[in-house]
């Protein structure tokens, strides 16, 4: 680039016949100076520096000097102003200094390393700067979050903040979109509305809050939900990551729903059971337990349910035996499903009914009774 | 009576000899069985019979009084019980603020009393005035007096109760404004049917002591000495006893409870302890047993009402004692008459 600029100034020498060396004499001696602090600066991509530089005549007369920058990258936008004017000649009293500044703009598309210019003053006194560009810069949109992993249950929320830098030298609208799986929930927050779309300034950034709601009947895992930001010109992806631990909840119920039933004393009563697992991980060892009235006695075909995965079910069957005395009316006998995370009660609503031998033993007396007095009409009735 | 039977004579040869009176009948109709005859000339002796009148009275009396009791006292016994609310209507039998005893304890005290008052002198008073062989002469088996009075007396007893029980129902419902479920309503008419029963038990005694003791008023007395030793001097004799038995009160449970059966099998004895234990199951739907229960037999249990026919077997022993009582106590009734000497002496 540098070659580029000298090849154009002896160009524009050789065709316009303008010789700069007609100052040169004014310029040739040592009696100015050019000065600035700053000489060797880093920035990153996209900053604009401005030099304070300092013009200092030393010698007994006024010196109108011509200034230049030379050397500069061709895409860095540079200009030299003083008193609010650009300018590029400067005149300085004699013993006296003048400030000037030199402002230059790095681009965002610039590679990382260090680049070097000059001030040129009369076409001999120069002052080299250094500006090292810290990082690889891009003519593009930055998207990034600054936690983009996170971990929660399934009935947590996850927020997630995310910065939307346009780094583009227009104005862009950016549509932010979201890949997520059925069932999840994802909105986009920015300053406390939801939005669907951003718009951005050249060089502006705005925190894009990202909200994601994973369904309740989800899986434990790691679920990647990539962000889209996207405008007409230029795109951006970040990649958010929920981490989701599992529930463990477990459900006992019957195949029907109905925790009732009719048992007559003494007798036994084969009764369905269903061990749900309603949470999102498996369940292991599920112990089975039921509490019952005295002289009850309840049975599993199972008493242990070794796993259970995530929205399976597992059938028990529990033999249920009613006290040989038990009076009639209605009891109380519980089942219990339970592991360490979880547990789970049905408590079923027994009627005892009594047997009906005892009814019929009556009947029995009775027919007996009216038996001998029909026995007697006919001994007796003299017919 | 000796004019009905005279009627009776005359029905009986009108509808044997008499052609004439049979054309005007239409023709379909026939003669009506001498057994039945018989039965009609008693219902109309009994309806007519100051004594039934002054008892009935009685009764419809005591009854309204404690229905009126039983509906002052409604709100309190619904607010008190929760399950009471399921078996509303059955409270207008079974609720007392103890001013009147409800309309059960009514039937089970004047129950005997009606029976008793309608068969003892059923046939001592026949005998005595010499209508009994008159009768007799007539084509008819022996055993028609008696099965025909029986079956008259449990007519009236029959229509009276259930009469006094829809009037109960039917007033309770005008005053409360509650209809009763099929439930309920079935259950007042086991419950009827328990006292209609129950008052033929005494009736069948008082039957009995008719056929057996000349004098009727030796008969009444009788009657009305057993009703009084059952319902008064039989529970001082229980409680008695019980005192002599009673285990310490430091006794384990078994022991209570074992005593308690049998002093509560003890008066099983009296019918009228049977009849009080089937009526408050039947009327109160709550009651699961009749006897003591165990801590251990209650644990677990949920307080609610039984199925009719649930409540049904927890009293069918009881209801078949007193059935079995009543038809033992007809059949030696019947023994006793069919070899009785009925010539009057």
């Amino acid at each position: 680039m540098t070659v580029r600029k000298e090849w154009l100034i002896l160009l524009l020498s050789v065709t316009l016949g303008i010789t700069p060396s007609s100052r040169r004499v004014v310029s040739a001696n040592n009696d100015v100076t050019l000065y600035t602090a700053y000489t060797k600066i880093a920035v990153p991509p996209g900053e604009s520096i401005d030099y304070s530089v300092d013009l200092i005549n030393k010698s007994e007369k006024i010196q109108t000097i011509d200034l230049d920058v030379s050397g500069i990258p061709y895409k860095w936008d540079h200009s030299l102003k003083s008193g609010g004017w650009v300018i590029n000649e400067l005149s300085v009293l004699p013993g006296e200094k003048k400030s000037f500044t030199l402002r230059v703009e790095i681009p965002f598309k610039v590679n990382r390393g260090n680049y070097n210019f000059k001030i040129v003053a009369a076409d001999t006194i120069s002052l080299p700067l250094t500006v090292r560009v810290t990082e690889k810069g891009s003519y593009e949109t930055a998207f990034s979050a600054d936690q983009p992993n996170m971990k929660g249950n399934s009935n947590s929320t996850f927020n997630y903040r995310a910065k939307l830098n346009n780094r583009t030298a227009e104005k862009q609208l950016y549509a932010i979109t979201a890949e997520y799986p059925r069932g999840w929930n994802v909105s986009f927050k920015v300053s406390g509305k939801q939005v669907t779309s951003v718009e951005l300034e050249p060089n502006s950034s705005k925190d894009v809050y990202i909200e994601i709601k994973p369904p309740s009947q989800v899986d434990a895992g790691t679920y990647e939900i990539p962000v889209h930001a996207t405008s007409k010109s230029t795109s951006a992806d970040i990649k958010l990551e929920a981490v989701i631990s599992g529930t463990f909840d477990v459900d006992l119920t019957t195949p029907t729903g109905l925790l009732s039933t009719k048992i007559t004393a003494g007798d036994e009563k084969v009764i369905e059971l269903l061990v749900k697992n309603t949470g999102t991980s498996p369940l292991n060892d599920v112990k089975l337990t039921a509490s019952k009235p005295a002289n009850w006695n309840v049975e599993f075909d199972t008493t242990k349910i070794d796993v259970i995965q995530p929205r399976e079910r597992a059938t028990v069957m529990a033999t249920l035996k009613a006290d040989k005395k038990a009076i009639p009316g209605d009891y109380v006998v519980g089942f219990n499903a339970q592991t360490p995370e979880a547990s789970s009660k049905a408590s079923f609503r027994v009627s005892v009914r009594t047997s009906m031998l005892w009814g019929w033993i009556g009947v029995g007396v009775i027919a007996v009774a009216l038996g001998s007095v029909f026995i007697l009409f006919r001994k007796y009735g003299r017919r | 009576m000796k004019e009905g039977y005279n009627m009776v004579k005359k029905k009986v040869s009108e509808d044997t000899t008499g052609n004439q009176k049979k054309v005007k009948r239409p023709a379909k109709e026939k003669p009506k069985h001498p057994f039945w005859v018989i039965v009609n000339k008693e219902v109309s002796d009994h309806v007519r019979s100051w004594r039934f009148i002054i008892l009935v009275a009685l009764i419809a009396l005591t009854c309204l009084g404690s229905m009126y009791t039983a509906l002052n006292n409604m709100g309190d016994a619904l607010k008190s019980s929760k399950t009471g609310e399921l078996f509303f209507f059955l409270k207008l039998f079974t609720v007392s603020d103890n001013t009147l005893p409800p309309f059960f304890v009514f039937i089970s005290f004047l129950g005997p009393l009606l029976g008793i008052s309608l068969g003892f002198d059923t046939i001592n008073s026949e005998q005595n005035r010499g209508t009994l062989s008159r009768v007799m002469a007539q084509p008819i088996y022996r055993d028609y007096i008696l099965n025909a009075k029986f079956t008259a007396s449990m007519i009236v007893i029959s229509v009276l109760f259930f009469a006094l029980g829809f009037l109960v129902m039917g007033l309770g419902l005008i005053a409360v404004g509650i209809p009763p479920t099929a439930e309920e309503f079935l259950r007042v008419i086991f419950f009827i049917v328990l006292s209609i029963f129950y008052v033929a038990l005494w009736l069948n005694l008082s039957i009995l002591f008719s056929v057996r003791i000349r004098q009727a008023a030796t008969s009444a007395l009788a009657g009305i000495s057993v009703w009084l030793f059952f319902s008064i001097f039989f529970n001082m004799i229980v409680d008695l006893i019980a005192k002599g038995l009673a285990p310490s009160s430091f006794a384990p449970e078994y022991v209570i409870v074992k005593f308690q059966k049998m002093i509560l099998n003890l008066m099983r004895i009296s019918p009228a302890q049977l009849y009080s234990e089937a009526t408050t199951t039947l009327l109160m739907p709550s009651v699961r047993s009749t006897g003591p229960l165990t801590m251990e037999q209650v644990a677990g249990a949920i307080p609610s009402p039984l199925p009719l026919g649930q409540s049904l077997l927890v009293v069918w022993p009881q209801v078949t004692g007193l059935i079995a009582v009543t038809i033992l106590l007809f059949a030696l009734a019947y023994v006793a008459f069919m070899r009785k000497e009925i010539r009057s002496s």
